[in-house]
């Protein structure tokens, strides 16, 4: 499908990844998703993503001899449709904060009794579970399906105090976080998850989405997490090579590589109008090796060599690192010219080329301001040659069917290198830059919302207050009303 | 059909469900219509014997239900007609028979009629009508009971007029009406059997709750008791009736609707929006399963039954991270003993190697068997060993494994078995295969996170002066040997980075070593020859180290132009630092 363009580079068929996404979008995926039914707002996000990619609000002027009869086409995601897609995320906030991944998660609304919403803890276990990785996808949904009219608003509905404070219940005391909060039998609270540098990354991305500058004491104050410990703990899981794991005795990983140092960026990425590679302090003057970490990321590329087709059928077995991760015969054979057509990417040293790590790797650099870095030209091609599928879509290995998670980084990382015709992709928020501009007005709504729902709010506690002073004494009803927050 | 128009996907919403709508009146075995009082018997005229076009057949009192020997007769109007190949014509037929000329009074009028055609009509009209036959005197209505005696005329008839839209369709779609006699009368005896049995069904639910209550049989005076075998014999009925309903209406009754155990649990279905992404196409005893999960994590309730519960959503998607913490509370609620999960999870692992919430799982039960085993260090060693033999078996069916290594590395902080054991699987994973990166990860954990001679808290980039001398030039060589093995292999280049970085040595003393698989750099053609591009680019280093700046630049720049080409910008920028430092 990838048509050679003229001077022999191949170029992207938008209209036919465009027609993969729009079957997702439309029709039920198959069963073989059933192990990501858990995770439904992520794959929600790939679909919305993806099309936001596809789709940018001011396309390039087309070529003026093909496209200039056609008429405008509809937008593929209508109002009506954004608007009630709007709605089915928010469905998914839990009444406690954060976003629950799936529906079968979502519980009717009085099975939240238990909770103390003024305390944001619950007095019992609660129904329901939300997910931190399902937040963040919801947000970036929210931001995603707004346009720019309203793009104010999108964040309203969003329960910012909560889900913030919620968030400050998934770290861990050594400043990690975890993805879920359980209360087990005879076990108290427990942060479910696992040591995952991906949890990280997710809070220090919803903590710049809803938090904002506000000053102790004004309205929409909440207290912030541990963001030194955070920061101590992703610094010190640097490993011996340079790369980055979910804790310093693992084996580095290219996906938390890419979360360790979108997390420290995060933390102080200015909220207005900045770019995903901004001068972080916490990025630059914090890794301990810098080089060493650029070197092990640089170290993930690697020359992919087409297995060889006129073998004996009897070596064919199918282990993927025989087809996928060839090795020259001798060194001398990389240095041949034919062989720098494609340059594959992989997630560990010794591992297969995978689709999806162009993307962690890719955006990992363009994070750290180094794109330079990146073969652009093998790996445009590796990915539009190798990767792509006839119907549409990326794969995850040469060959494979296209999946929503590799189709969606398959385009992100295309974005991320300019690819024409795709919007231009914020490699630290993992969405097109016109959404994070998106996300900043949202914010900016919520946090106006904030200041002026607590100016009201004060008009009720002074007549409460009032009532309280002519009575002698509390009700016993109102303290449970208030849970002491007056 | 209300059975096809239900939602496909929740079909258990109510246990029981309700019978079907009447599929046509005119077929229910009802009450005969009320017509009026019999004839007098006595005045009877004698019934005709054979069948006359002109004479209207007798119909028996409960026409509806007629036995199929009535299709025979023929009609009023017309030559005589084939008897009714389906119930739906069956109905018109006898419609029609019992309205003597009816059907042409309807077409042409009544004046159309012949006279005795006439009065034949009028007398069955008032005959059928008791509002209309109070008005007559009693002369009347004498005369007009003769009349449809000796004309035998029908005087019970079905109300309405059958019409085609009645009957329904079945699970199939297609339309009951077009039954055949027989076919009808086995879908209606089905129709029975499964009433029969919801029935039995509920007696059952109705003593089995009595029993709970210790309530006393009202006959007996006895404690009522559910004997051993009803509740088999329940499960034995459940299936008919699934099968049945299946039959008949095309509805599946899920596998946990199907048991008695889970009657007292009333499922949630999920509750979705029409407009949602990503819905995912599943098949209904999934939902089914989640819907029964939904309703005891809300109930909050831990039982063996609920256990199982879990057991059989992993079977179906062991992704679910719900599951699995839910799981967890199953056990730690009823105090089962972990090392029985464990060895479930044995299982179940081996059956899902790239699932990572299993690894979780195991955490979780480890963090919480440990401490009840940690004062006995022979139970502690014989934990670690089962472990380890655990780990070998599932690593040797995927050696990369990153869940598994995670696990193991946690494991060994936790049981601290630091020791030979350890080393010694680890170093034949990596004799087994010496481009296995994450066997070196582990290695470099083992022998650099080690308490006995390593100071706490050192990140793993940091130099740690508490690493004797001996481990130090022991993984050097170690790293060295590997090396020669394959030397393009980074995995061992990478080790002895961070080894020397950990002993605090300079990279300038491996040079020797990383020449050896350099020569002739810089020269023409053949003469310059590269055996590992990563002794190439730590000789760079060692270069820029020792302050060799033309040196360093001459072999990033053969990198960047010959011998990894692919990387040339990491080569070049590589470059530019030496001039930011030099």
């Amino acid at each position: 499908m990838a048509a050679e363009a003229a001077g022999g580079e191949p170029s992207l068929d938008i209209e036919r990844h465009l027609k993969y996404w729009k079957m997702c979008l439309r029709s039920p995926l198959p069963h073989a998703y059933l192990s990501n039914e858990g995770n439904r707002m992520a794959l929600a996000y790939f679909i919305i993503n993806s099309i936001s990619i596809l789709t940018p609000s001011s396309p390039p002027p087309p070529s003026s001899d093909t496209a200039a009869d056609k008429p405008p086409t509809p937008p593929l995601i209508g109002p009506e449709e954004r608007r009630a897609l709007r709605q089915w995320v928010l469905s998914h906030q839990h009444a406690a904060g954060g976003f629950c991944g799936t529906s079968s998660l979502i519980f009717p609304l009085r099975d939240y009794e238990e909770w103390d919403f003024e305390a944001g803890a619950p007095t019992q276990e609660h129904s329901g579970l939300a997910n931190i990785a399902a937040t963040l996808f919801a947000l970036q949904l929210l931001a995603l399906l707004a346009d720019d009219e309203t793009a104010d608003s999108a964040f309203s509905g969003v329960d910012r105090v909560r889900t913030l404070r919620w968030l400050r219940r998934l770290q861990r005391d050594d400043g990690s976080f975890g993805e879920v909060l359980r209360l087990l039998p005879g076990r108290g609270w427990f942060i479910g998850g696992g040591y995952d540098m991906r949890y990280c990354y997710i809070a220090t991305a919803v903590r710049w989405m809803l938090r904002g500058h506000v000053k102790a004491g004004e309205p929409g104050w909440v207290d912030d997490f541990d963001t030194a410990g955070l920061a101590r703990y992703i610094l010190t899981s640097q490993t011996y090579d340079g790369g980055f794991a979910g804790s310093s005795q693992d084996e580095p990983h290219a996906g938390y590589a890419y979360c360790a140092i979108g997390a420290l960026s995060l933390l102080d990425r200015p909220l207005e109008n900045s770019k995903a590679s901004h001068p972080s302090a916490i990025l630059h003057s914090g890794i301990r090796d810098m080089p060493r970490l650029i070197h092990w990321l640089a170290s993930r590329q690697f020359v992919y060599l087409e297995p060889d087709t006129s073998a004996d059928d009897d070596d064919d077995d199918d282990d993927d690192d025989a087809v996928n991760f060839l090795l020259p015969k001798t060194l001398s054979d990389l240095s041949l010219d034919e062989n720098l057509h494609y340059a594959g990417f992989n997630g560990r040293c010794n591992k297969v080329a995978d689709t999806c790590y162009c993307w962690w790797v890719g955006g990992a650099l363009a994070n750290l301001g180094r794109e330079e870095l990146l073969p652009r030209g093998p790996s445009r091609r590796f990915l539009l040659e190798k990767m792509q599928h006839r119907i549409g879509g990326f794969g995850k290995y040469p060959g494979s069917p296209p999946d929503l998670y590799h189709a969606c980084f398959g385009l992100a990382i295309l974005a991320v290198m300019g690819e024409p015709g795709l919007s231009p992709f914020d490699s630290s928020l993992a969405v097109p830059v016109e959404t994070v501009r998106r996300i900043e007005r949202a914010r900016r709504g919520l946090l106006k919302n904030a200041s002026e729902e607590r100016k009201a709010g004060t008009l009720g506690r002074e007549l409460v207050n009032m009532g309280l002073a002519l009575s002698e004494k509390t009700p016993e009803w109102l303290v449970g009303v208030t849970g002491g927050a007056w | 059909m209300l059975a096809l128009s239900r939602c496909v996907a929740f079909p258990f919403r109510s246990p029981i469900q309700p019978p079907s709508p009447l599929e046509n009146p005119h077929h229910r075995p009802s009450k005969p219509t009320k017509a009026t009082t019999m004839p007098p018997k006595g005045k009877a005229a004698p019934k005709p014997k054979g069948t006359e076009a002109t004479k209207p057949p007798s119909v028996s009192t409960s026409a509806p239900v007629a036995p199929p020997s009535t299709t025979t007769t023929t009609t009023t109007t017309s030559a005589p007609s084939p008897g009714p190949s389906t119930v739906s014509e069956r109905s018109q037929q006898r419609f029609d028979e019992s309205r003597p000329y009816e059907a042409a009074r309807e077409k042409s009028g009544l004046s159309s009629l012949a006279p005795a055609e006439q009065v034949a009509w009028i007398s069955s009209q008032l005959a059928r009508s008791s509002a209309a036959r109070a008005r007559l005197g009693p002369k009347a209505q004498r005369e007009l009971w003769r009349h449809v005696n000796e004309a035998s005329l029908p005087i019970r008839a079905p109300k309405t007029k059958p019409s085609s839209g009645s009957w329904g369709k079945d699970r199939a779609g297609q339309y009951i009406g077009g039954y055949t006699a027989a076919r009808f009368d086995d879908r209606a005896a089905k129709r029975i059997s499964l009433t029969a049995l919801e029935i039995a069904s509920r007696a059952f639910k109705h003593t089995r709750e009595r029993a709970r209550k210790g309530l006393l049989d009202p006959l007996s005076r006895e404690p009522v008791v559910l004997a051993e075998n009803e509740t088999d014999q329940e499960k034995n009925r459940r299936r008919q009736m699934a099968a049945l309903r299946r039959e008949l209406y095309g509805q599946t009754m899920g596998q946990f609707e199907q048991d008695p155990e889970w009657d007292d649990v009333v499922p949630i279905p999920q509750d979705e929006p029409e407009m949602a992404l990503a819905a995912i196409a599943y098949p209904a005893s999934y939902a089914e399963a989640i819907s029964y999960l939904r309703a005891v994590m809300q109930k909050k309730e831990y039982s063996p039954r609920c256990l199982r519960l879990t057991e059989h959503i992993i079977s179906m998607n062991p992704a679910h991270y719900t599951v699995w913490l839910y799981r967890a509370s199953n056990i730690f609620a009823m105090k089962l003993p972990i090392p029985d999960e464990i060895e479930w999870l044995n299982g179940v692992a081996l059956e899902h190697l790239k699932n990572y919430q299993i690894w979780h799982h195991r955490h979780l039960l480890v963090d919480n068997y440990y401490p009840s085993i940690a004062d006995d260090a022979e139970k502690v060693s014989q934990f670690a060993a089962s472990e380890r033999a655990f780990l070998a078996a599932i690593l040797a069916q995927d050696t990369k494994n990153y869940h598994v290594w995670s696990y193991r590395s946690y494991l060994v902080g936790k049981l601290g078995t630091w020791g030979a054991d350890e080393l010694a699987a680890i170093e034949a994973m990596i004799a087994d295969d010496v481009r296995n990166n994450s066997a070196w990860s582990h290695r470099f954990f083992l022998v650099f996170s080690n308490p006995a001679h390593t100071t706490p808290g050192t990140a793993a980039t940091d130099p740690d002066p508490a690493v004797p001398r001996d481990i130090v030039d022991r993984e050097v060589q170690y790293a060295m040997d590997k090396t020669y093995l394959a030397p393009q292999n980074q995995s061992p280049w990478n080790y002895l980075r961070g080894v020397l970085a950990k002993g605090g040595r300079r990279l300038a003393s491996v040079e020797p070593f990383a020449a050896e698989f350099v020569a002739g750099l810089g020269e023409v053609d053949e003469a310059e020859l590269v055996r590992s591009t990563h002794a190439l680019d730590l000789l760079a280093e060692i270069y820029a180290e020792k302050g060799e700046r033309e040196k360093a630049d001459l072999a990033l720049r053969r990198l960047a132009e010959k011998w990894d080409r692919i990387r040339v910008g990491y080569w070049e920028w590589r470059r530019k630092c030496l001039d930011v430092a030099g």
